[in-house]
C-alpha cells in the first residue's frame, strides 16, 4: 500500500523509495518451534487449571455433606425446618379443596342428622319404654328439628302409656320451646293429661315459658271434676302467677 | 481470533503463521535486535493468548494485535532504558542470502546501513510512524487506529518524520 498522497522533495522521495526497498530479515526457524512450544504449555496449564477447579470444587461439596459432630444442633435444626415445611406444603389446601371439603362434610352431617332423626322417630314407636325414653334424649343431640319431629314428640307428650317417658318428652319439649307450634302444642296438652305428676310439671313448664295463653286451659281443667287436691291448688298459684 | 477467544486455542497456529512474519519485521524495526525481536514476538503471541478475552471483535485483529506489539515495546524500552535503537545491521546479511552480486549487495548493504542508522536517531514517535507506513504498509487510517487518533494527524506526522530523516540522512552521508 502506497500512503504517500501529499508532495515530497526530491531527496524526500527518494528515501521514501529507498526505506520501500530495504530488506527486513526473517524470524529463525526456531521461533516457530518456541510458540508451538509455549502454546502447548498454555494449553496443558489451562487444562490442569480446569481440572484443579473441578476437584476443588468436588473437595469442597465432598466435606460439606461430610458428619461433623460438631455440627449436631445445626444438623438437628436442618431436620426440624425441613420437616416443618414438608408439614406445612403437604396439609396445605387451595381455596376450592378448602370449599369441596366444606361442602362434603356438611352433605355427611346433614346425612347424619336425617339418619338419627328417622332413628329417634322409629324408636318412638318402640314398644319398650327404655327404648322411647332413648328416643327422646336423641332430640337433643338433634341441631334442628323439623315439624315431623315436633309432631312425634306431641304425640308421646300426649298419648304415650309411660309416665317417665311422658315426663320426660315435656323436658325435651321446653327445650324446643323457642319453636311457636311447640308452644301451641303444651298448652293444648294440659287438657289431655289425666295424670296428676304430669299436669303438675306442665304447670311448672308453663310457669317457665311465661306462656299466657294457658290461662284459659287451666281454667277450663279447673273445671273438671276428678281433679286431683293438690293439683288443683297448684293450678290456681299458676293461674295467679301468670295472671 | 474470534475462535481462539472461544477457548480454541488450536487456532492460534492459524494467527501465527499469517502474522508473526509482519510482527517480527515491526517489531525488528522498532529495535534493532533480530533476536530481541523474536523474543517479543513470542510475548506478543503470549499476551494474545492470556488477553484473549479482550478482543471484541469490533475493530481489526490487526490493529488489536499492534497494540498489544506497542505495550510489549513500551515495557521493552522502560525495561531496558539504556538500550533505545541498536542496529544489528550483520542479520539481514546472514538471514537474507539470496542477494544477486557481490557489488549489487555491497551497494545495497551500505545504503540500507545509512538509512537504518538514521531511522534509529529518529525520534521513536516518527519512527513508528514510518515503521507501520512504509514497513508493515498500513493505511494511514489503520496507523491511526493502532495510535488511536485522527488519519490527518498521521499524515502531517509522516510528513514530518520524512523531514527529520531526510536531515539526519543528510547529515550523516555528508560526515561519511
Amino acid at each position: 500500500m502506497e500512503n504517500k498522497d501529499f508532495e515530497f522533495d526530491k531527496e524526500e522521495q527518494d528515501l521514501w523509495e529507498q526505506l520501500g526497498k530495504i530488506n527486513t530479515p526473517n524470524p529463525s526457524p526456531a521461533s516457530r518451534t518456541r510458540f508451538y512450544a509455549m502454546l502447548d504449555t498454555y494449553q496443558n496449564e489451562l487444562e490442569s487449571k480446569k481440572e484443579k477447579s473441578f476437584q476443588a470444587v468436588f473437595e469442597r461439596l465432598k466435606q460439606a455433606f461430610q458428619y461433623k459432630p460438631a455440627y449436631n444442633w445445626a444438623y438437628a435444626l436442618v431436620l426440624l425446618a425441613l420437616g416443618g415445611m414438608i408439614g406445612y406444603f403437604s396439609g396445605k389446601t387451595t381455596a376450592n379443596e378448602t370449599l369441596a371439603n366444606r361442602e362434603t362434610v356438611e352433605q355427611l352431617s346433614s346425612e347424619v342428622q336425617e339418619m338419627k332423626q328417622m332413628m329417634m322417630l322409629s324408636m318412638l314407636e318402640n314398644p319398650t319404654a327404655t327404648e322411647r325414653l332413648k328416643a327422646v334424649s336423641y332430640t337433643q343431640e338433634l341441631s334442628t328439628v323439623d315439624d315431623q319431629v315436633i309432631d312425634a314428640l306431641l304425640t308421646t307428650l300426649n298419648f304415650d302409656q309411660n309416665e317417665n317417658v311422658r315426663l320426660v318428652t315435656l323436658e325435651a319439649l321446653i327445650q324446643l320451646a323457642h319453636h311457636p307450634k311447640v308452644r301451641e302444642g303444651l298448652v293444648q296438652s294440659l287438657l289431655k293429661q289425666e295424670s296428676p305428676l304430669m299436669q303438675v310439671a306442665l304447670a311448672d313448664a308453663m310457669v317457665k315459658l311465661q306462656e299466657k295463653r294457658s290461662v284459659k286451659q287451666f281454667k277450663k281443667l279447673l273445671k273438671k271434676d276428678n281433679l286431683n287436691n293438690s293439683v288443683k291448688s297448684k293450678i290456681e298459684k299458676t293461674i295467679q302467677v301468670l295472671s | 481470533m474470534l475462535s481462539v477467544k472461544a477457548d480454541n486455542l488450536d487456532k492460534m497456529g492459524l494467527l501465527f503463521e499469517r502474522y508473526h512474519r509482519v510482527l517480527f519485521a515491526f517489531l525488528y524495526h522498532s529495535t534493532g535486535q533480530a533476536a530481541i525481536s523474536e523474543d517479543l514476538v513470542q510475548t506478543v503471541f503470549y499476551r494474545m493468548l492470556k488477553y484473549r478475552h479482550t478482543f471484541t471483535g469490533d475493530g481489526e485483529f490487526r490493529t488489536w494485535m499492534y497494540h498489544l506489539a506497542r505495550n510489549v515495546l513500551n515495557d521493552y524500552f522502560k525495561k531496558n532504558q539504556r538500550v533505545i535503537y541498536q542496529e544489528d545491521i550483520t542479520s539481514i546479511s546472514e538471514r537474507n542470502q539470496a542477494e544477486p552480486s557481490a557489488d549489487f549487495q555491497l551497494e545495497k548493504k551500505q545504503e540500507s546501513e545509512a538509512l537504518h542508522q538514521a531511522l534509529a536517531k529518529l525520534s521513536p514517535e516518527y519512527r513508528e510512524v514510518l515503521i507501520l507506513s512504509r514497513f508493515q504498509e498500513l493505511s494511514y487510517q489503520e496507523i491511526a487506529d493502532v495510535l488511536k487518533t485522527s488519519e490527518g494527524n498521521i499524515k502531517v506526522k509522516v510528513h514530518r518524520a520524512m523531514k527529520e530523516l531526510k536531515n539526519i540522512y543528510l547529515k550523516s552521508s555528508s560526515t561519511l
